[in-house]
């Protein structure tokens, strides 16, 4: 199992749209994948859990990645992030 | 990946006073009016769901005087103080009022002298009072303060009230949760929550409830978001259960034991409780719908005193003792005798 900790960049939030891209990526990984936030800790391949999270431009999530593939599974989850999730803010 | 209870929520650490009594107030229905230092109860906090009555710290005994939780001045207190001269009131008032006190609730429509009150303005400490008897009042409040400061735990499945039964749907994403939970919907159960279940631990029971912002959404592969409130109305959902069993749906797997008499429970410790554990391997041609409703109305059977899987063992018993000590020359067939075509 690995951890790292995120920031969210986008300006409006992780919303519907950027939610539903990070579960999408997130399932086409084997690992399990848990989002901690607020000592909450949601399913990350689940859209509902991940939006409930509401997290706000600044927030800081801890991803952990556990399975045979955490390693790749989690560096290309980081990288969506930080990539502001391949969108441009509106 | 097993169904696993997650870590606990940090709770709540302190409410404020004010919060306390604006609650009390609007959600449990308690007339409370404000004796002195209202103006304080914003930096008085309270920080455990506990109550004391001062009895032995006015009395003059205040070693394990429990200051820090909320303080309860009912009839024995009043009629304590009372038959006191008024300065050896006051000697026991300030003996209490240097503690650091969050609350002090006057039960019972009692009331204090004013210079009383007075010592408590100084302190800063707020007094209320309220017209309920002391143990009702205890009670309720313990009860309010309880909650707030209960245990919680986030866990990923769909949970659904069948037949009055909480069934926790667990098991790995995409396995087909919230489809099982829209099925029961579709056949008039109803829907707690669905992929975010919030537990919550009051006393010895489990309460689900869904979290305010995920409130009967649920999520359905190829189709999206849908709201279950809006399509199905006010029927299909549930607002909070108590959590009864976890049913665990699994892919098939050969090597996996799987219980076949229902004579051994598995169960799962959740936040300290243990709940009933059911492991469902999904194979085709399995409807997991019908599964759920035969696991509620078999859990609801044991519930009140038949468990079939004993009753069958039962009766396995009592053909073989018939076997060895009963009559001889009984023919073994598995029917004893044909009565015709009747029925």
């Amino acid at each position: 199992m690995i951890k790292k900790k995120v920031t969210i960049l986008n300006s409006a939030g992780l919303h519907a749209r950027p939610s539903a891209a990070l579960v999408k990526l997130a399932s086409k990984f084997e690992s399990d994948f848990y989002i901690h936030m607020y000592g909450y800790r949601v399913n990350g391949k689940s859209i509902l859990g991940v939006m409930t999270l509401a997290a706000e431009e600044g927030a800081e999530l801890e991803l952990e990645m556990d399975g045979p593939d955490e390693k790749k599974a989690l560096k290309t989850i980081v990288e969506l992030i930080e990539n502001k999730f391949g969108m441009d803010d509106e | 990946m097993p169904f696993s209870p997650q870590a606990p929520i940090p709770r709540k650490e302190k409410i404020s006073v004010s919060y306390l009594v604006g609650k009390l107030r609007e959600r449990v229905n308690i007339n409370i009016t404000s004796c002195a230092s209202e103006h304080c109860s914003d930096e008085r906090f309270v920080n455990e769901a506990d109550l004391h009555r001062p009895g032995l710290a006015l009395a003059g005994y205040i070693k394990l005087f429990t200051y820090q939780r909320v303080q309860i001045i009912g009839n024995t207190e009043t009629q304590f103080l009372q038959n006191l001269p008024k300065d050896k009131q006051k000697e026991a008032f300030r003996r209490i009022t240097k503690f650091d006190i969050p609350v002090i609730f006057l039960t019972d429509s009692n009331e204090l002298p004013d210079y009383l009150l007075q010592i408590t303005e100084e302190a800063g400490i707020p007094v209320f009072s309220t017209p309920l008897e002391t143990t009702r009042f205890m009670y309720l409040l313990r009860d309010f303060l309880e909650d707030q400061f209960a245990i919680q735990t986030m866990v990923h499945g769909s949970m659904v009230d069948v037949y009055g039964i909480g069934i926790l749907v667990a098991g790995k994403s995409g396995i087909g949760k919230s489809e099982v939970a829209l099925d029961l919907v579709e056949r008039g159960h109803r829907l707690v929550a669905d992929d975010v279940v919030m537990l919550t631990k009051k006393s010895s029971v489990l309460m689900a409830s869904a979290t305010e912002m995920s409130k009967h959404f649920m999520e359905i592969r190829g189709l999206g978001i849908v709201d279950v409130m809006s399509m199905f109305g006010i029927r299909a959902i549930r607002y909070q259960k108590r959590l009864e069993v976890v049913l665990e749906l699994t892919l098939w797997d050969e090597t996996r034991e799987i219980e076949r008499t229902g004579l051994n429970h598995d169960s799962v410790n959740v936040l300290g409780l243990d709940i009933p554990l059911i492991h469902l391997p999904i194979t085709p041609g399995k409807n997991i719908t019908v599964i759920a409703e035969v696991i509620a109305m078999n859990y609801l059977l044991k519930h009140y005193g038949y468990d079939p899987a004993k009753a069958f063992q039962d009766r396995i018993q009592s053909s073989i003792s018939d076997k060895t000590q009963g009559e001889k020359g009984i023919p073994k067939r598995a029917i004893e005798y044909f009565e015709g075509d009747i029925e």
